[in-house]
């Protein structure tokens, strides 16, 4: 038996690399750090080049936009910062400033003197908390001391995994 | 009436590996080993202090892969085999130490731990899941289930109807197998995002647990830290991770586990002893492997110096620390009872396979601190997280922070440069999945079994196994392989199905190496947005 037949593939297929589909998608890593995959179809690359015009197109940048919302909303768009990216980049980590925050992702371009264009938009996501929350319901209160005694004893134990194992966690 | 709650959560969990191409299988050696060295000792413990009417609760996360491989008929051969080779091993090395005298006594204890499992196994005639059955039937455990392929769910969230999916078909497999619906719900590494509470919610499920995080970083902030469940909005109840517990069992400082006395799990005979004798009784044959047979005692810091194990000393150490652990679980409630005006539930989860195969005093400590709840003390009482809910506290509303146990608190583990590439194509095969579903909602025969087996293929490829061991960076290439080849044949099928060109011949065959799950449905992949009514299968028929 040869290795195929064993892994029960049939002949000649493998995992392509890209679906030929225009798609932009991010992932929320951590509080800070969202992740982004995207795939440009080579028709789209094409169509935006012929757009452009040969003589503009050596001059094109491709940008990441990501866009923070306003605290408490998921419509309103609170600012944004660009990223330069490799045309031959499918992915990239962004660094963002705000945890618990709504955000989304465009992929564009933009010649020198011009504005950007935007291609692809991603899908949203929030970003995780990395602190207690300043948000308090009356109701669900204990008096200051004791909460200070509560969440200090907790925060006194609150390890990270990689502090805590020093062995692998699993039979791997 | 006890100040407060201590909850015991052990989550049993592996990849499913079963490899019926190769004769053996280091991956499949994973299982065995876990069932020699963790699952049936700690359900002897169990069974023994239910013999002796000990009150104790414990609560058990089986996940629905290692359910499925425990039901396996091969492996369950397989693993007859393994055993007994083992047993045999055990015998040899017997006869190798004879009147030495700290090897000897050594070796009769290995001797005798093989039979006895071996016995137990009999007993069960190797269905093990008849062993939890009739613990949770007694009310000693609780058995929860987990995503069916332990699905790392916040990473997959764009195709919800592939969580949804993941889900369902464990509470099934999980009613099919032990004739009840789990009450709880483990996410697999604790992995939590907004919005898997509206899916569990649905599912009937009562309760998930999250990181310490999760419920620290909740929102309204919780009243009660970890010490009391959250209610989410949809209905379900979140149990957070305490946070001192984890570190007396886990920290490298401070963990039980690392004591001096207790055995060296790095120090094993199938390194230590020539081939020609220990060879043909390795997995597989000729290749130094752990055999599970380990003589020295951690002794120190470094791995050169070891000095033998000596079981008493051991024993007495992991007493010794049951005592402790039981101690500041006292201190523990006592301090927060008086803070919270209410009896706090400390939750401890642990994987499973610590106890025993990393520690091997695990299960003996486990069985220590039940006795000694149970005798020696008046403050603290053993529950499960269903239990405390029946106990009717009210329930702080509060939103749940995305989270997991894994390292840095996140989903770094699970993504970062070495399996980040994965997720490209699992959104993929999920969103054509849920294509098919929608597009052949009453397939029939062939094409029913291709959409059923690419509902596999999609599943086995999701476990979040794979990208835990591209990071962790020992068997990654197996890992890699795994991935892709479920994606392979996943995508594979369905061109087949879409072009109406099945083979059934590599059907079958994929039906006979894939067969995790025989029941399962493919139209739990169907789109929320379709309308098509499905009638599922559940309880007794999905065997």
């Amino acid at each position: 038996m040869d290795h195929t037949e064993k892994s029960y593939l049939p002949r000649g297929e493998a995992l392509p690399q890209y679906y030929a589909e225009d798609r932009l998608v991010i992932l929320p890593r951590d509080p800070y750090n969202i992740f982004a995959y995207w795939e440009l179809s080579l028709p789209t690359r094409e169509a935006l080049k012929e757009k452009v015009g040969a003589e503009q197109w050596p001059g094109v940048t491709f940008l990441l936009r990501v866009c923070k919302y306003t605290w408490d909303s998921e419509e309103v768009v609170e600012s944004y910062f660009d990223l330069n990216v490799n045309p031959e980049h499918d992915n990239w980590y962004i660094s963002v400033q705000d945890a618990d925050r709504l955000y989304h992702v465009e992929l564009g371009w933009k010649l020198p003197q011009g504005s950007f264009q935007k291609i692809l938009r991603s899908n949203s996501v929030r970003t995780p908390r990395d602190s207690l929350s300043d948000l308090i319901d009356e109701e669900w209160q204990l008096p200051d001391w004791k909460a200070q005694k509560l969440f200090r004893r907790i925060s006194l134990y609150h390890l990270s995994s990689a502090e805590l194992f020093r062995r692998p966690k699993k039979i791997k | 009436m006890a100040q407060g709650f201590l909850a015991l959560i052990l989550h049993a969990h592996l990849p499913y590996v079963r490899h019926p191409e190769y004769e053996y299988s280091l991956e499949e050696k994973w299982f065995f080993e876990a069932i020699t060295e963790c699952y049936m000792p700690l359900l002897m413990v169990f069974e023994k202090l239910a013999e002796e009417r000990i009150d104790f609760r414990l609560t058990f996360s089986l996940s629905p892969t290692l359910l499925a491989m425990l039901e396996d008929p091969l492996l369950r051969e397989r693993y007859r085999q393994y055993l007994q080779r083992l047993q045999e091993l055990a015998r040899l090395e017997e006869e190798r130490t004879a009147g030495d005298p700290d090897f000897a006594p050594l070796a009769r204890l290995y001797r005798h731990h093989f039979d006895t499992v071996a016995d137990y196994f009999n007993r069960y005639n190797g269905r093990l899941v008849n062993a939890f059955r009739k613990l949770a039937e007694m009310n000693y455990l609780e058995l929860i289930t987990t995503a069916s392929t332990h699905a790392y769910l916040p990473l997959l969230m764009l195709q919800p109807e592939s969580i949804y999916a993941q889900i369902t078909n464990a509470v099934q497999y999980h009613q099919a197998i032990f004739g009840e619906m789990p009450r709880g719900i483990w996410l697999p590494e604790c992995a939590y995002d907004h919005g898997l509470e509206d899916i569990i919610s649905e599912l009937g499920l009562q309760y998930f647990i999250t990181a310490t995080h999760g419920v620290l970083y909740a929102s309204p902030r919780p009243k009660y830290g970890v010490y009391s469940p959250i209610l989410t909005k949809s209905g379900v109840a979140v149990f957070g991770r305490d946070p001192e517990t984890s570190k007396q069992v886990w920290s490298s400082q401070e963990g039980y586990p690392g004591d001096y006395d207790y055995r060296e799990f790095y120090r094993d005979i199938a390194y230590d002893l020539p081939l020609d004798y220990i060879g043909p009784h390795l997995h597989p044959p000729g290749m130094r492997s752990d055999t599970g047979i380990k003589y020295y005692r951690i002794t120190s810091e470094g791995l050169e110096y070891k000095e033998p194990y000596r079981p008493e000393r051991a024993r007495e150490k992991a007493a010794l620390h049951a005592g402790n652990f039981m101690f500041n679980r006292e201190q523990q409630v006592k301090y927060l009872s008086a803070v919270m005006g209410r009896p706090p539930i400390i939750i401890s989860p642990y994987d499973t396979e610590l106890f025993g195969h990393w520690w091997f005093e695990g299960p003996q400590w486990l069985d220590f601190l039940c006795r000694k709840i149970a005798y020696d003390q008046q403050h603290l009482k053993l529950i499960t997280p269903g239990e405390y809910l029946d106990l009717g506290y009210p329930l702080q509303l509060s939103n749940p922070n995305p989270s997991s146990w894994g390292d840095k608190g996140y989903h770094e583990f699970w993504l970062n440069g070495s399996n980040d590439w994965l997720y490209r194509h699992l959104h993929k095969a999920a969103e054509e999945m849920i294509a098919l579903a929608t597009t052949y909602p009453e397939a029939e025969e062939l094409q029913k079994r291709a959409l059923c087996q690419a509902s596999r293929e999609l599943m086995l490829a999701q476990s979040s196994d794979w990208p835990f061991i591209m990071t962790s960076g020992t068997m990654d290439n197996y890992a890699r392989s795994r991935a892709e080849n479920h994606l392979i044949r996943f995508r594979s099928l369905a061109r087949q199905i879409n072009e109406g060109t099945i083979d059934p011949a590599w059907l079958s065959a994929l039906e006979q190496a894939d067969n995790i799950f025989p029941h399962l449905d493919y139209r739990l992949y169907q789109s929320f947005e379709s309308t098509v009514p499905v009638e599922l299968t559940a309880g007794a028929g999905m065997l």
